[in-house]
């Protein structure tokens, strides 16, 4: 039996490896990624892997919907996101200064977002529905639409997401007495958290190497 | 397709060699940046770089990918839920100290993180495109008068590449 890691792929083979799954202990830990052993799925069988993706069925309410999104105007923290998504293509284009102007209009929106309200079972709550509902349903709309850059960034979200679920879940059960900023990396690229001494050689969701990974900062 | 001339610092082993064949002397700058106001996109450096650290863009970029109109509103249903998300784990992070303000700074980081590569796969991957061009037109045409400055400035400097 084969058990896999959603984050980052890795394959727990029984046969390789000697031991069988069940005799692992609770607090066993994915060897490349961290991701806890509660979130390890098994193989699916032949018959599952060919199994479609349930396409929600297209109404004319869903239609409308889609059509009223597109042109729908972006609360001031999505302008935020969608300038500094900007700004980074601007830097990668070697536009210097058109790189600094939207990072500006990006800082102006994020100034201008309002306190959130809610507490860490909020956010928690907010990951595992995003985890749950959101990365699906728009997974099932990029695979029928045949978009391929889309889908690769929700899988990346997807696989991102489901490691934040991890963590905040692990704090809530059990605190993080002792975790400290020196220990915590962003992926730079894909958001990936690692929680280690040292970030993993190379980004288990979006292969970038090491040093595209950025420390956890107290101040920030 | 006119070209210029970009350097992978993490690539270059320094060997110069850009230098001798460069005709404008655009790749010879302090700080190994190459200077695209001299650079003539000739492609000389790139073909003579012996740690292929040197790579030709294009000076116009191609129109960015079509999106469909429910792929868009995927996304951004998606984004949405993701700057949500930030925004909680930031005002947390804010209310707390030490590791645990840290913690709830990654966690806002890297929802900040994925939001912005999904608004890049919902028609925002290139700032040359229309669809960027109608975003700023929108904010230097609104009320609020810094955001409108910026985006003038922006509408100045970017040209359209699509549309």
């Amino acid at each position: 039996m084969k058990y896999i890691c959603p984050v980052c792929g890795y394959v727990y083979d029984e046969a390789v490896q000697g031991a069988k799954w069940s005799e692992l202990p609770a607090d066993w830990e994915c060897p490349v990624c961290g991701a806890p052993k509660s979130v390890f799925v098994p193989e699916p069988e032949e018959q599952a892997k060919n199994d479609s993706v349930p396409m929600p069925e297209q109404t004319e309410e869903a239609a409308k919907a889609a059509e009223y999104a597109v042109d729908m105007p972006l609360s001031v923290g999505e302008l935020a996101a969608v300038c500094a998504n900007l700004a980074r293509g601007c830097e990668k284009m070697y536009m210097g200064e058109e790189c600094e102007l939207f990072l500006q209009l990006s800082r102006h929106y994020l100034s201008l977002v309002p306190p959130a309200q809610g507490d860490v079972a909020a956010l928690s709550k907010a990951v595992a529905s995003a985890a749950q509902k959101q990365f699906a349903l728009s997974k099932a709309t990029a695979e029928n639409a045949g978009d391929r850059g889309a889908q690769r960034a929700i899988v990346w979200g997807e696989r991102v997401n489901f490691v934040l679920r991890s963590l905040i879940e692990k704090y809530e059960a059990e605190g993080y007495a002792a975790l400290t900023a020196d220990r915590i990396w962003v992926c730079s690229v894909c958001g990936f958290i690692y929680i280690g001494e040292v970030p993993p050689a190379v980004c288990p969701v979006c292969k970038v190497p090491s040093f595209k990974f950025e420390k956890g900062d107290a101040a920030k | 397709m006119k070209e210029f001339a970009v350097r992978n610092l993490r690539l270059c082993t320094k060997d110069c060699l850009c230098l001798y064949v460069c005709p404008t002397g655009a790749s010879d700058t302090e700080n190994s940046v190459i200077d695209t106001d001299k650079c003539i996109g000739c492609g000389a450096c790139a073909r003579a770089c012996p740690s292929g650290a040197i790579s030709l863009v294009p000076v116009r970029m191609p129109p960015q990918q079509r999106k469909s109109p429910e792929v868009i509103a995927a996304m951004n249903a998606l984004a949405a839920q993701k700057e949500a998300c930030r925004a909680l784990a930031a005002t947390l992070a804010n209310g707390a100290r030490g590791g645990e303000r840290a913690f709830f700074g990654a966690v806002a980081r890297s929802c900040s993180l994925t939001t912005e590569d999904i608004y890049r796969e919902a028609g925002y991957m290139l700032p040359q495109s229309g669809n960027v061009h109608k975003l700023l037109l929108s904010i230097a045409a609104g009320k609020d008068e810094k955001a409108a400055a910026l985006a003038d400035r922006l509408l100045a400097l970017l040209p359209v590449n699509d549309r």
